[in-house]
């Protein structure tokens, strides 16, 4: 539950703070946010089907957005740097999905 | 008859070829926190990771926030672009202003220290000089002359917005009154202000007229020095005053031509040196 807390009041943070982002690390945004996203719902799932744990969620969100930031970096690297966020984006994509499914069935039992 | 029953340890499974969508599809969530679960109850968890995990959390959540700000707002980067392009601009312009005054300036400079340098050795060089620049119309000149307006006919442009290029005064009858002028005997001609020189191009590009490169619009004043009277009687005997006459009853363009007791002529800019020979 620590982490949930702990997670909105960073929401607060950014909200107020507002700092910029160096023009460096821009290209790897859109990709961090997807697989915040992901981590995201899969904590709010695990909460749902009563499993949650702090530590799981922290280090799953935190490696979902390194990892993901790698593979686009990588990606760039290799001069195939928009296939590369395609695929994690469809990977995360269809994640968000299933546990978005999840969570409605919990929600509304259908 | 039975079939024998299927005591294979390992089927295939019919999917195995999908593996990975099935691998996303069926179990998007972490495993994690299945192990996670499982182990819960074996072990107590100390205040200090409780604090670690808020400190980590915060952070996570501020560095998600930012990522969907400066996703959501690229603006200021644009913005911030656009305005050092703008800045740029500014400074460059405001560079070439300086360097336009710094030439004529230096212009300036080297004409009045010619004119010493020469009245001193060569006054007859610089008598030749201060002629030839007038007749190339480098030199600002005064003196009385004759003024030649021409205007676009009234109904050039119609009400619907549509341009009558043939009721518009354009480059070639420009040409005309010019080169009628200077057969009638004027030493220096301006048209709106610009001086023509020796090497000054009455042009048109689209529906603008442009001398020496700068756009004129109706109406058009053709100043020209010379003797008032000679210039226009012979002006007025010339083949362009015909012309002009049948622009007038055909497309509306009038004209007025006038005697004036002094005009006042700009000079035609800096002058370029093409070729030099030594003197002796």
């Amino acid at each position: 539950m620590i982490a949930f807390v702990g997670l909105v009041i960073g929401v607060v943070v950014g909200l107020i703070l507002q700092p910029t982002v160096p023009v460096q690390l821009q290209p790897y945004l859109p990709i961090a946010v997807v697989a915040a996203l992901d981590a995201l719902f899969g904590g709010l799932r695990a909460k749902l089907d009563g499993m949650f744990d702090d530590r799981v969620f922290l280090v799953s969100f935190l490696s979902n957005v390194v990892v993901a930031a790698l593979i686009v970096f990588l990606g760039d690297q290799l001069g195939v740097g928009a296939q590369l966020s395609t695929a994690v984006v469809v990977v995360l994509g269809i994640r968000i999905f299933s546990n978005a499914a999840a969570i409605r069935r919990h929600i509304f039992k259908a | 008859m039975s079939t024998p029953p299927r005591t294979t340890p390992r089927t295939r499974r019919p999917d195995e070829s999908m593996t990975l969508i099935t691998e996303v599809m069926n179990h998007p969530l972490d495993p994690g926190y299945a192990e996670a679960a499982a182990r819960r109850d074996t072990r107590t968890r100390r205040p200090a990771g409780h604090l670690a995990y808020g400190l980590v959390a915060v952070a996570l959540g501020t560095l998600a926030t930012v990522a969907v700000i400066s996703l959501r707002a690229p603006s200021p980067a644009v913005v911030a672009a656009r305005d050092v392009l703008v800045k740029q601009i500014t400074a460059r312009q405001a560079h070439a202003d300086q360097l336009t005054r710094d030439i004529t300036d230096a212009s300036d400079t080297i004409a009045a220290l010619q004119s010493q340098a020469l009245a001193e050795r060569y006054p007859g060089l610089l008598k030749t000089i201060e002629d030839d620049s007038v007749a190339s119309g480098a030199a600002a000149v005064t003196g009385p002359g004759l003024v030649v307006t021409l205007t676009d006919a009234d109904d050039a442009v119609d009400t619907d917005g549509t341009v009558d290029a043939d009721k518009r005064v354009q480059d070639s009858d420009l040409q005309l009154v010019v080169n009628a002028l200077w057969a009638s005997g004027a030493e220096a001609i301006s048209i709106n202000g610009q001086r023509l020189t020796a090497t000054t191009a009455i042009r048109s590009a689209g529906s603008a007229v442009l001398v020496d490169f700068v756009g004129l619009a109706s109406p058009y004043t053709v100043d020209a020095i010379g003797d008032p009277d000679d210039l226009h009687d012979r002006f007025a005997a010339s083949t362009a005053t015909d012309q002009l006459d049948v622009l007038q009853e055909s497309y509306g363009i009038r004209t007025t031509t006038k005697t004036a007791d002094h005009l006042a002529l700009a000079g035609g800019g800096a002058s370029t040196l093409y070729s030099a020979t030594p003197l002796d």
